[in-house]
């Protein structure tokens, strides 16, 4: 039995979890906590379900059975508006994403206005602010085709924090950058750790893992095949599978 | 020479000036440009609806639940017919079945034929935007969706802007086929360009002048649109952001 106090700490509560694509069957089974202000990194084979998982989350992918609470409310209830839920939850995909046909102040400030209801001067003022954050405030009025993917990305994190979300979901975020640009984006996604954002990040970047995780989560064969703190988990992976899979990345 | 030109100048007066005849054909002008433009928008508005129907019924359909699901199967299914039946049959027959069967109490022929050549012109942009919205990738619609925005919000602010600016040429492009196609307009009473070089031609008993002065009008316009929408794709090209 949870204490209320736990309860108070989780912030998404995952049950049973399974999710299937016709007779598919991705994710067979998967239960966890994320807690507020936790960094998961979640790393597995391709195709082992990480980013299917990433997906049930927000419900971009509606699972097959199993529940999910976000802040106490189980968003696969198909009663729940889960709009206003995904406000809450920021999310960063490996191709980006940005609208190419908005400015990135506008790219940054149309959730803001349209769904939050800010006046333009104050989702401009935010915008401003969080661009400057990531260096990138003398590009506001630029389009996202003329920038680099490492800003892009960099736009696509900020763009998702002006919604101020309570959870950030990377999938794979400099999976399709050049490798001289990975580091920029890394420095981003480490100092919104710091500042206590709950994030959860699939990634290949084992140092990231490492260095930022709370708890590294390996998912294979559709369920959490092993989760551990990044010090034990890459130290002293029990799963033949992990081993196997660590020996490889590593 | 002289004399052949003459004969020109006698039958340019005889044709246009006597009665003031080019008044016929630029009230005929008019009428086409009206219906013209008119159509065009109806066609915008019911295409873009059609292909938004259509295109998230083949995208999202295995998604949906419940009554929602039921309206949307309801709503593909009447667009489907309606793309089938007004791209299989010939735009005077619909013209005609508009104004002398369905339409049949109205004497207001030009709103009659406004819209018909709407609803005809508004299957043939569906098509061209469902094309221009699949052409979007998933990831600008998940992007959309993550941020909190509904179904209707993404597409509007998000899919939709962009799949316009995909489609713009061919949309010019279907609009210039639309103004050529208003020519039949006078199969149910109207007195548009056509029609206005057809009466001027029953009146002076001369073929040559009006009819050719109808063609070059049309081509007048069509060149001219030609123009605007080559100017439009550079500009497009040159800002593709
Ligand atoms: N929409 C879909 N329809 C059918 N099958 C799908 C769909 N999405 C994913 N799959 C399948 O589900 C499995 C898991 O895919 P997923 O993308 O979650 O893997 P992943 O762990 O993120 O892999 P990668 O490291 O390559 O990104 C794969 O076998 C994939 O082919
Ligand atoms: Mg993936």
């Amino acid at each position: 039995m949870t204490t209320n106090n736990a309860n108070n700490n989780v912030l998404i509560q995952v049950k049973d979890l399974t999710m299937d694509f016709g007779d598919v069957h991705v994710l067979k089974g998967i239960s966890t906590e994320i807690k507020k202000g936790e960094v998961v990194v979640i790393v597995g084979a391709s195709g082992s379900g990480k980013s299917t998982f990433l997906r049930t989350l927000n419900l971009l992918e509606e699972p097959t059975s199993g529940q999910i609470l976000f802040e106490g409310v189980d968003i696969t209830d198909k009663n729940v508006n889960i709009n206003l839920h995904r406000q809450k939850m920021g999310t960063v995909f490996q191709q980006f994403n940005l609208f190419p046909h908005m400015t990135i102040l506008k790219n940054m400030t149309i959730g803001p206005m349209k769904l939050l209801k800010k006046s333009q001067e104050e989702a401009e003022a935010e915008a401003m602010e969080l661009l400057g954050r990531v260096g990138l405030a003398d590009r506001a009025n630029a389009y996202p085709s003329q920038l680099s993917g490492g800003q892009k990305q960099r736009v696509a994190i900020v763009r998702a924090l002006a919604m101020h979300p309570d959870v950030m979901l990377f999938d794979e975020p400099t999976s399709a950058l050049d490798p001289e640009m990975v580091g920029e984006v890394l420095e981003v996604m480490q100092n919104l750790a710091k500042e206590g954002m709950t994030m959860v990040v699939v990634t290949h970047e084992m140092g990231f893992a490492r260095e930022v995780a709370d708890r590294v989560m390996f998912i294979h064969d559709g369920i959490i095949a092993e989760e551990n703190d990044p010090q034990s988990f890459f130290t002293n992976p029990q799963h033949p599978r992990l081993k196997e899979f660590l020996s490889k990345v590593l | 020479m002289s004399a052949w030109f003459e004969d020109l100048k006698e039958q340019f007066i005889l044709n246009f000036i006597e009665g003031d005849r080019w008044k016929w054909l630029l009230d005929g002008l008019k009428m086409t440009l009206h219906i013209a433009f008119f159509a065009v928008i109806l066609g915008i508005v019911i295409g873009v609806a059609v292909a938004v129907i259509r295109s998230s019924w083949d995208q999202n359909n295995h998604k949906m639940h419940g009554l929602s699901r039921a309206v949307m199967a309801v709503l593909n299914f009447i667009s489907k017919v309606y793309l089938t039946v007004i791209r299989g049959t010939p735009v005077v027959v619909q013209l005609m079945i508009m104004y002398y069967v369905i339409f049949a109490s109205s004497t207001n022929a030009r709103m009659v034929a406004t819209l018909a050549f709407g609803i005809n012109s508004g299957a043939y942009v569906a098509e061209i935007f469902r094309s221009g919205i699949m052409s979007i990738d998933k990831g600008q619609f998940e992007a959309g969706r993550s941020l909190g925005f509904n179904y209707i919000q993404t597409m509007w602010y998000i899919i939709v802007p962009q799949a316009l600016k995909n489609v713009l040429p061919a949309l010019c492009n279907e609009f210039i086929a639309l103004l050529k196609e208003t020519s039949v307009a006078g199969y149910v009473t109207i007195t548009d360009l056509t029609r206005a070089g057809d009466l001027i031609r029953g009146r002076t008993f001369s073929a040559f002048m009006p009819l050719i002065a109808v063609a070059l009008i049309y081509l007048a316009l069509v060149m001219a649109l030609t123009w605007l929408v080559g100017k439009l794709e550079r500009r497009l090209r040159t800002s593709d952001h």
